[in-house]
């Protein structure tokens, strides 16, 4: 059944984007029905496929598409990784999906059904395909989707927009040219079948730098992360969301998956790379959060705070290099902060879009008294916060703590400083976040504010759903964590 | 491999100097003219290559659609003067090409000259694939997820520039009378040809990309010449544009529930649908490029 | 020097010299373009090696179409972006 409903993920919410496509602009309501049909079959679906990996041997669920296996065909497969993923995904792409039909204008209007959905059907067929080539063809559907959706938001949304799909293709090109590279020495796209005809030299060592640059520019690693802080909060406030959240992650999780699979093969150079990916993270984590600190609005604190996020994702490469325990720890150390962080920055922007609509603006200042109108808002903002930083009891904890666990396993205790001091910067810009809100509304010479624009309340307590959810899940983070960690790529042994 | 000829010589010379023409011009008009120019030389570097289906989809796609939306953004502004980047990263952004190019030359050296797995596989498997065209068979059969995402990629890419419009179409008016003439000569030749390619690709160069561009092309050009379906944005025009990958996620939920397995074609039928699905394909490839070129030509149209 | 080293390093070539050209170029159309040219490059080294062997290989000529249909489809969104950066500021407003 699960391997029935494996290809659905991928092509249900496509074709549910297509028909909303065609459903007249003047017709909201109904593309927001397809919208939410769609959202809860998916969230159906991928209960049965992530059930699926849960009780089959192995742990993974497995497609050859059109019947033929590599190196003809593309397969399609979910493990334990896969199944977090989709977890993650369905969790955030239900409750924005929930946003967006209680007020159209969080998504930047009736444009936004058909684009979400492929874009949701994107973002799972990236956690599924074992073939390099459909990799780079749904990376380009995730980025048409993404920046598309961006051009959604108000004001001169479109400049954004534009150079975030500068950055995306010019990434997407460099990978295209890495799968060549692989392509021609291995003489299979498939992933697993490449990783055992593959062997040290040039050519890997070329695809591996070309991927990690050009995926580090599709996930704003820093120092290729300038465009994130313009584009993500230029857009509507669900899909920023969607951006932080999922769509960044998409880039992470084919580099991930390409490192797994092919930089065993590659030595030492592997390692060389891998360090530069941790030096890019590391001052990343810095960068970020000491810029987040700097900024005025809440949307460009929270966007900086993806770069930052984005560095620790980055440092699981040098922290897998040494393989063995400490390897198994960081790949299920990353993972688990890839939902920690999906789900508190989903919540996050979400919760930004809920004040920004309620007081026309997500300047600190104008937020004053936010506290006491929208409590329930800054309780999402809080609790998100706390994930992000890593403290107890939430997902983000157990995440950082098996990486901790990671470097201090393998001596690198040099990343673990990254961590750490990374941490501290979070706590810092939540708390400039939350001393804004809670000053009284009142303060300062201004006359009294107007009081703040209602807003549906089943919209205000999705953020704070989603916060919830990093705070539930962390008591399965043991279990999720081993499950991950067992069903290691071998590549990791 | 062959020691390279004069001719391959002359031909990559051709290419890397067109390439940077386009990119050297300062105007928008001589660098949009260089790259229909590039399209050219690399047609001719495709056919070179024994690959005469890009051929035929480099002219009709890259320099045809491709170019055609270009020249409608000179139309548009021709004259904006470009400004230029600053000198230290005019340096710097030279040294960084260098550096790569220099590496990246090494790295291909290593390429070991020998073919990949797949053209014997593909060679083995062929018959009742639905397609003797082994580049067919590929993008219809072996590797049809590929094929419906690209299509996927087209739809949403027609939905995410339609979505900048916000002032509905109109073709343009009033035509000159020997762009009508033109396009009465012009449309149905495009269409022959483009349905001459859809048929042929089962069997040899074409298929429903081909045919798409130049669907495509016949839709501008109706377009140009003011015909009204031309320049519509309505519900016809958008059922045609994802009409593709509704016929293509059919087909693989069909074969799905009919417990042959996701895009499992039975060797029976598949040549039936293979060329179905490549029909619905090539008018929603033709209709979507169109829409997207629409899309464009509108965001300029701004009422004053 | 062999056909395939040739033809390769040209692909290589193509590609670098999109690249610094979109990085360097300030015209929004003249960058598209760019992107293009570096598309082309890439497209190139895997053609070329398509031609390894006696047959042509079927699987990267039609990896390559796909490739250029969809730069096609990003060429058409990217301008539609152009257009809307440069359109007058009044229109741009909500």
């Amino acid at each position: 059944m699960s391997a029935l409903l494996l290809p659905a993920l991928v092509l249900g919410p496509l074709a549910a984007g297509a028909v909303a496509a065609v459903v007249p602009r003047e017709r909201g309501r109904v593309r927001a029905a397809v919208g939410l049909t769609t959202a809860a079959l998916t969230a159906l679906a991928c209960a049965v496929v992530v059930g699926g990996v849960a009780t089959a041997p192995g742990h993974e669920v497995r497609v050859a598409l059109a019947g033929w296996e590599p190196p003809l065909g593309i397969v399609l497969r979910a493990d334990a990784a896969s199944a977090a993923l989709l977890v993650l995904t369905t969790l955030v792409g239900v409750a924005v999906s929930v946003t967006v039909a209680v007020r159209d204008d969080a998504g930047g209007g009736p444009a936004f059904w058909p684009l979400w959905l492929g874009l949701w059907a994107a973002l799972h067929g990236v956690y599924v395909t074992q073939d390099l080539f459909n990799a780079y063809v749904l990376l380009e559907l995730v980025t048409v989707g993404a920046v598309s959706l961006v051009a959604l938001g108000k004001g001169r949304s479109a400049g954004p927009a534009l150079r975030y799909l500068f950055v995306a293709v010019v990434g997407s090109l460099l990978f295209l040219l890495a799968i060549a590279l692989v392509y021609a020495e291995a003489g299979t796209l498939d992933m697993s079948a490449a990783a055992g005809r593959v062997a040290p030299g040039p050519l890997l060592t070329a695809a591996l730098a070309l991927t990690l640059v050009g995926m580090g520019a599709k996930m704003a690693l820093f120092p290729l992360h300038s465009w994130l802080p313009v584009a993500h909060p230029a857009a509507p406030a669900a899909v920023s969301a969607v951006l932080s959240a999922l769509v960044v992650k998409a880039a992470l999780v084919v580099l991930w998956r390409f490192w797994v699979a092919l930089a065993p093969a590659a030595g030492g150079a592997a390692h060389v790379l891998a360090v530069a990916s941790g030096v890019a993270g590391s001052a990343a984590v810095l960068w970020g959060g000491l810029m987040a600190l700097r900024q005025r609005r809440l949307k460009r604190i929270v966007a900086y705070s993806t770069v930052t996020q984005v560095g620790y994702l980055a440092l699981v490469l040098p922290l897998m290099a040494p393989g063995g325990e400490a390897a198994r720890a960081a790949w299920s150390g990353g993972l688990l902060l890839v939902v920690a962080h999906g789900l508190a920055k989903a919540a996050m922007f979400l919760a930004a879009g809920v004040l920004t609509a309620a007081y026309g603006s997500d300047h600190l200042e104008d937020l004053r008294g936010a506290m006491r109108h929208r409590p329930w808002v800054v309780a999402a903002l809080g609790v998100a916060g706390v994930s992000l930083a890593g403290l107890p009891p939430t997902l983000g904890f157990a995440a950082k703590w098996q990486l901790l666990a990671a470097g201090v396993e393998s001596g690198q205790w040099w990343w673990v400083a990254a961590l750490l001091a990374g941490g501290l910067l979070t706590v810092g810009y939540t708390a400039v976040v939350l001393r804004a809100v809670s000053a009284p509304a009142d303060a300062g010479e201004q006359a009294p504010e107007p009081p703040p624009a209602a807003v549906p309340t089943v919209q205000a307590a999705v953020p704070l759903a989603l916060a919830v959810a990093a705070v539930v899940l962390s008591v399965l983070a043991g279990g999720l964590a081993g499950l991950v960690a067992d069903t290691a790529p071998r590549g990791l042994a | 491999m062959s020691p390279a000829s004069v001719l391959d010589v002359v031909l990559a010379a051709a290419v890397l100097a067109v390439a940077l023409v386009a990119v050297l011009l300062p105007s928008r008009r001589g660098a949009v003219s260089a790259f229909l120019v590039l399209g050219v030389v690399l047609a001719v570097l495709w056919a070179r290559l024994d690959a005469p289906d890009i051929a035929l989809a480099e002219a009709a796609l890259g320099s045809g659609v491709a170019g055609a939306l270009l020249m409608d953004t000179l139309t548009a502004d021709p004259a904006r003067p470009g400004r230029r980047a600053g000198r230290t990263a005019v340096v710097v952004g030279l040294l960084a090409g260098a550096v790569a190019l220099a590496a990246l030359t090494v790295v291909v050296r290593a390429v070991p000259d020998e073919p990949s797995l797949l053209p014997a596989a593909v060679a083995e498997e062929i018959h009742g694939a639905g397609a003797d065209h082994a580049v067919t068979a590929v993008l219809l059969n072996f590797r049809s997820l590929d094929t419906l995402l690209e299509a996927a990629v087209l739809v949403f890419a027609a939905a995410g520039a339609g979505a900048l419009v916000r002032t509905p179409v109109r073709a343009p008016d009033p035509v000159p009378a020997p762009v009508t003439a033109l396009a009465r000569v012009l449309l149905p030749a495009l269409v022959l040809l483009g349905t001459w390619l859809l048929l042929a690709g089962t069997s040899r160069p074409g298929g429903a990309f081909q045919a798409g561009a130049m669907f495509a092309g016949a839709l501008v050009v109706a377009f140009v010449a003011g015909a009204r379906f031309a320049a519509s944005q309505g519900t016809a025009a958008r059922a045609w544009t994802v009409a593709g990958v509704l016929a293509f996620v059919a087909l693989a939920a069909g074969t799905a529930m009919l417990g042959q397995g996701w895009l499992v074609l039975d060797p029976r039928w598949a040549g039936a649908a293979v060329l179905t699905v490549e029909t619905v394909l090539a008018v929603s490839i033709g209709v979507g490029l169109a829409q997207v070129f629409v899309a464009n030509s509108e965001a300029r149209r701004v009422p004053s | 020097m062999t056909r395939l080293e040739l033809l390769l390093a040209l692909g290589c070539a193509v590609l670098v010299v999109g690249l610094v050209a979109h990085l360097l170029a300030r015209d929004l159309v003249r960058r598209v373009v760019a992107l293009n040219v570096a598309s082309a490059g890439v497209m190139i080294v895997l053609l070329v090696l398509a031609t390894r062997g006696t047959e042509p290989d079927p699987v990267a000529q039609a990896l390559v179409l796909t490739g250029i249909v969809i730069m096609a489809a990003i060429t058409g969104l990217a301008l539609a972006l152009v257009r809307r950066v440069e359109a007058p500021e009044d229109e741009e407003a909500p």
